[in-house]
This record gives C-alpha cells, structure tokens and sequence, in this order.
C-alpha cells in the first residue's frame, strides 16, 4: 500500500504535465479533425442566373427558359449591361444567358444559333453552363432528326415544335433511380476513424511521457538501492508499480473513450464504437508495456520530452496516425509493420468499412489485437529481463 | 556478546583489480564499528557485499548467524542502510519520504506514524516535516537521509560516509543521533575517512587501504602501534639546517621536521619532552609564536603503516 500510495503522490506531483499534455494533445486532436473534416453528404443548390431573352417567349425558346427557371435560380437584374456586370462581379449572379433575337425561328430552320453567355467562372457557373449544353445538345439531336424526315417548312409547323418540345423535355426529364445499399454513418464513421487513429498518439504520449516520470522516481539509482536492500521484495515492489501504471493507463483509456463519446457522435453507440473502443484499449495496454519497457532503459527525466516525440510521433507518422495509410509509400509502410501501431490504426481502417459484423468479418481485426497483444507480451518480457540485469549489476 | 555479522575471507575483483582483498572480520551486538580508510580503500564496497548489492569472488557474509543472500529477506527487515548520496524522493515531503522508506519495513500504521515521528525527533528535523527536499540545506537533507535509513528501528545499521559535505551543527547532530541509536541497542557499522569521528564514535576501528585491512582495535589499540608517542609543533620563524641537526640530538627525539615556519618534532618516549624543548629553545635563542604537544592521531597511525595521508 505504502509504495502504491507514493505512485499516486508522485502521480500528482506530475499532473501539471499530465493536464498541460492532455489539453494541447485534445486541441491538436480538434484542429486536425476539423481540417480533415470532408463532408460526405450534401445539400442541393441552384445556380444564380440572369436570362436575357431578347427572342419572343414563345415555343422552343419559351421552353428554354422554362427548362432554366426549373433548374436555377433567375435572378432579377436591371436590364443594362453595367448593371450586368456589377451582378457578375459582385457574385449576384453566377452566369449570364443572352438568348438571340430569332432564336426559335433559327432553332426550327435547323439552325444552331449562338447563345451568348457571361460567367464567374466558379463552380456554380460551370453547372449553368453544364445544364444550358445539355438542354442544347437535345435540342440538337431532336432538331437535326426530324430536318432529315421533312423540310424546313414542315417544321416550323407549330404541331412538329411541339412535338420537339415534348421529346426534349421527355428526354431531359428521365433520371436515374439509384438505392444506396450501405447505410453506413460513412462521416460519423470516418470522423472516429480519425479520432482513434489519432489516439495512436494521444495514448503513446500520454502513458510514456507520466509513466516515465513516474518510473524515473522510483528507478533512480540510489532510491532502487534502498528499495533492493529493504524486506520488501523487489519482484512486488515492481509488480504494485505495474498494478499502478496500469491503472493510470486505465484511466487515460477511459478519458480518451469518454471524449470520444462526444467528439464523434453516434458512432460509439454502434458495433463499429465497440470496436474501436475494444481496439484502443488493446493498444493501451501495449503503450503500458511500451512505457514500462522505455522506463526501464532511461531514468534521465529530461529526456523524457524528447523520447516521448520520437516514439509517439515517429510512430504515428509512419503508421498513418495522421496521413491516410493509402497516401503512404510502400516502403514505409513495409517499415511500419514492425511497429504495434500499425496494427492498431489497421483495424480502425477495417472498422471504418464493416457492415456485418460476424466470425469472418471480425478476424483481421482480431487478428491484428493479436498481433498488438504479441507486442505487449514482448516489450513486457524485454522490459523485466533489462530490471533483472540492472539489479544484479546494483 | 555475540558476533552480528561475520565476514570470511572476502575478495572482490574487477577483472585485473582486486577492490577488496581477502577481508576478514566480524561485528560484535551492540557496538559501533569503524571502516576507517582514504577514497578508494574498499570501504563502501565492502558494505555494498555485505548487503548482497555486489556480487563477490570469493568468501562468506554472515549476519545474525545466517547466510546473507540477495532473497535473505528475514534479515534485510532487521538492517538499516544510510548511503553515501541521499536517496530520497524529490516529490515527496520530508515526513511522506520517511513514511515509504519505513513503510517498506513496517506494515502497521500506527506503528509506523510513532516510529516516523521518533526518527524526525532523533535527526532534529522536527520543523521541516512538511518541507521537500528542494527546501532543504545539504546538512538538513543528509539528516533526511538517515532518518529515511533507521526510521524503522533496525538491529543492524550501515552508515556510508553519512556526514560528507555537512556542516558543522548537522555533523554534530547526525553523530549525537548515531550515539543514541547505539545507546537504544543498535549495532553500527560507520564508514568514513574522518579520523576525529571513529574517534568520538567508534568502539572498535578497521583502518582499511587498497582492500586490505591494515590494522584494528580501539582508537588507543591502534595508536599503541605508531612508534612516536609525542608529538610537539612550533611555530617558528626562520631555523637553519645547523639548528635542526643540534636539536636531533635531543633525547627521545624521533624526527624533526620543518617546512612553512612550522616545526614538528616527534618522539618515540620519554617524559617533560615538552619542557626538555622549550629549555633547548631558550638556550639556543630561538623566539617562536606558538607551541603545543600532542599524542599521536590515527592519521599518524595511518601515515606510518601506509606512508600517506588519510585524505590523500
């Protein structure tokens, strides 16, 4: 009880850092998601034009402007081209339809005549534009069709325009029914993707970082001798120390979980949330074994800051804590998998994706804690063989 | 009384070196002993075999009759140990370091919290309970450090050069206190290169040198061995070599030296030689400043037996 009760004191001695660290690793945590923020749904909107028509509103180019006003948004703008101009550059209006004088007339000789256009250039006027051909092209296609099957007087017939305007519009009216078969969160599922790949670092830096300083205490070279010297036994001494790590570990897993709540939304209410959860605290216990094994190679608490960064940075770097794995190249991430994150960022991939949830879609996953695990067991077994060495040469 | 520990023929080396060579003696219940021997002497690495820190070639380590072994834990409950370097925690107040180190030993609370507050008193540390160690004078801290070492009232105590860079009120406490742990029944083990403290404190003495015991006994046992027994200093201005040669010749005298208008004569026997000087001086019209005569110290033993000085 004694030496778990000095954990904890020296635990608190460090809790400026432990805050200072928490709260500057949860804002980078924010900025970054917020900058990878992409948003997968969408809302629609209509393209602001102007349409000067200086043609008779009447058939085909009645129908044109119809077909316009259905898709855009018309936007009401003096009729003078300085005032046009001021619309365009003030961004009132993203795109500028001039339909000629004779438009219908031309259009029914089979004709193609020139609409004068004026545009912002942005993506809403590329839309404009994108519709204004579409309507063109078919009206194209239907003119063109029936000049091959009678003369131009036949169709200026107002029973052949309306029959144009009617193929047109049954044309230009057809759309495509799509399902979606995936009922995936896919935002909510990759904002916590993001959060527990984050996590990769959050949790390597946080349990290094206190739990060396906590270890550097009570591995300093004169306090060890006095603890080796002392009636109680060395093997329990470290095993309350673990006991103790291990629930500082705990307990960073659980803030990190209970953050995350928050952050990432419903997602950690669904088999994918139990997942990631389950995934990090695996991890967790292998930062714990990590910290243990870094504690007992160096007790220099200066250095800890630095350690800290390589590891827990190197290795979320290299792993794809904070770049998408696919952007990494192969060679790297060949290096990676000797590294547990790896393995661990991996699965939050896996999750990311999965829909059924059974024994088949469930084993990489599995596989890959298992592999976490085997790190753990590891950096364990390196780290006692290094504290048996360093008490037989106290 | 009974031997508390028993070394046998105790060898420690480093590859060519041999830091403890053949070492045998024992410790007797109740009594301070002291390793007494310049840095390098052996002396903490002796104490670091006995307390199964280091390996060691050869020999045997007996404490209270048993083996002593890294897993002899029945009787590490019973030692206390005071290194060289304070061992404390810097996170840690002075009464919550004292309260590990005991709580190391001493399960029962109660117990425990009165054996704390018998250490603090013991070391007159009494003002400082809530203090860190950072608050702390180097002699305060050393006074920590013992405290942290015999809080809970251990049979057999090794004290390593416990009063290294300390100053003079902190020495005077630590030895009052290590004088009043042995009155309480404690068996001590003092390690250090200070002649005057073995001397105050010490029951018995090992004068150590190169591993090697050199010699031991009482502080009287030991200086029996130096071949001077008196020793008288002058301070003197200005003497010829003619002068020094006359004054060789005086009866008893063992040797005459003078260096920096000191002169120090040494003689193996005789009575009034201090007397027998200051007449030779009147004599020969030699005015000097200051004379006084001393007997030998362990530092002459020492001199004789390894021709250097302890602080050397």
């Amino acid at each position: 009880m004694t030496v778990f009760k000095t954990f904890l004191k020296v635990l608190n001695k460090c809790k400026f850092s432990v805050i200072l660290n928490t709260v500057i690793l949860l804002i980078f945590a924010g900025v970054n998601m917020q900058a990878s923020d992409t948003q997968m749904n969408f809302e629609a909107t209509k393209p602001d034009i102007l349409i000067v028509n200086q043609d008779t509103n009447i058939g085909i180019t009645q129908n044109l402007t119809k077909y316009l006003e259905g898709n855009c948004e018309i936007i009401a703008v003096k009729d003078n081209e300085d005032a046009i101009n001021d619309a365009l550059f003030y961004r009132d209006v993203n795109y500028v339809i001039y339909i000629p004088q004779n438009y219908r007339q031309d259009v029914l000789k089979g004709e193609n005549p020139e609409i004068q256009i004026k545009s912002t250039g942005d993506y809403q006027a590329s839309y404009a534009e994108m519709l204004l051909a579409r309507y063109v092209k078919v009206q194209n296609i239907y003119v063109k069709e029936l000049v091959k099957q009678t003369d131009n007087k036949t169709l200026a017939d107002e029973k052949v325009e309306n029959e144009i305007i009617e193929k047109i519009n049954q044309t230009i009216s057809k759309q495509t029914e799509i399902e979606m078969t995936s009922k995936l969160d896919t935002t909510g599922l990759e904002k916590a993707t993001f959060y527990y790949n984050f996590a990769n670092y959050t949790l390597l830096a946080g349990a290094i970082l206190v739990i060396c300083l906590i270890l550097s205490s009570f591995h300093e070279e004169r306090i060890r001798k006095r603890t080796i010297v002392s009636s109680m036994k060395y093997q329990k001494h470290n095993r309350i120390l673990l006991l103790g790590n291990g629930l500082f570990a705990l307990v960073l897993w659980l803030f990190y979980v209970f953050i995350s709540f928050f952050v990432v939304g419903n997602v950690m209410f669904s088999m994918q949330g139990i997942i990631y959860m389950i995934n990090s605290f695996v991890f967790t216990l292998c930062a714990l074994t990590i910290a243990f094994l870094v504690g007992s190679i160096i007790n220099n608490k200066n250095a800890m800051n630095g350690i800290v960064n390589v590891i827990a940075l190197g290795s979320s770097f290299l792993c794809g804590a904070f770049v998408p794995v696919e952007w990494l190249p192969d060679t790297v991430l060949k290096i990676a998998h000797i590294l547990p994150s790896y393995w661990y960022i991996q699965s939050n991939e896996l999750v990311k994706t999965m829909e059924e949830f059974n024994l088949e879609t469930l084993k990489p996953i599995m596989i890959n804690m298992g592999v976490v695990l085997l790190f753990a067991i590891g950096f364990i077994i390196v780290a006692n063989l290094i504290e048996r060495k360093k008490r037989k040469i106290a | 009384m009974s031997n508390v520990i028993e070394v046998k023929n105790l060898t420690k080396e480093y590859k060519t070196l041999k830091a403890i060579d053949d070492l045998s003696f024992e410790v007797k219940e109740g009594e301070i002993l002291g390793l007494l021997g310049p840095n390098g002497s052996g002396k903490s690495t002796t104490i670091n075999c006995i307390l199964s820190l280091l390996k060691f070639s050869k020999g045997s380590i007996q404490i209270f009759g048993k083996e002593m072994t890294p897993n002899a834990y029945d009787i590490k409950k019973e030692l206390g140990v005071i290194f060289q370097e304070v061992a404390v925690f810097e996170e840690l107040t002075v009464y919550e370091n004292i309260d590990y180190f005991c709580g190391l030993y001493i399960k029962d609370k109660k117990v425990r919290k009165q054996y704390i507050e018998e250490a603090i008193e013991l070391v007159g540390l009494e003002e400082f309970k809530k203090f860190y160690p950072k608050q702390l004078s180097g002699g305060l801290l050393r006074r920590l450090n013992i405290a942290c070492g015999i809080a809970h009232k251990p049979k057999l105590i090794f004290l390593d050069e416990p009063t290294v860079a300390v100053d003079p009120q902190s020495r005077n406490n630590i030895l009052d206190g290590i004088k009043k742990l042995r009155d309480n029944g404690a068996t001590i083990v003092y390690t250090t290169h200070y002649m005057e403290e073995v001397e105050i404190l010490c029951d018995r003495i090992i004068i150590l040198d190169k591993g090697k015991i050199l010699a031991q006994g009482t502080s009287d046992e030991l200086k029996e061995l130096a071949k001077i027994e008196e020793k008288v200093t002058v301070e003197i201005n200005q003497l010829e070599d003619s002068m020094l040669e006359k004054m060789k010749k005086i009866e008893h005298i063992e040797e005459v030296n003078y260096t920096e208008n000191t002169l120090v004569v040494t003689y193996n026997k005789g009575e009034n030689n201090l007397g027998n000087l200051i007449e030779f001086l009147k004599r020969e019209n030699l005015g000097y400043s200051k004379i006084y005569s001393e007997r030998p110290t362990l530092n002459d033993v020492f001199l004789e037996l390894t021709g250097k000085e302890l602080r050397d």
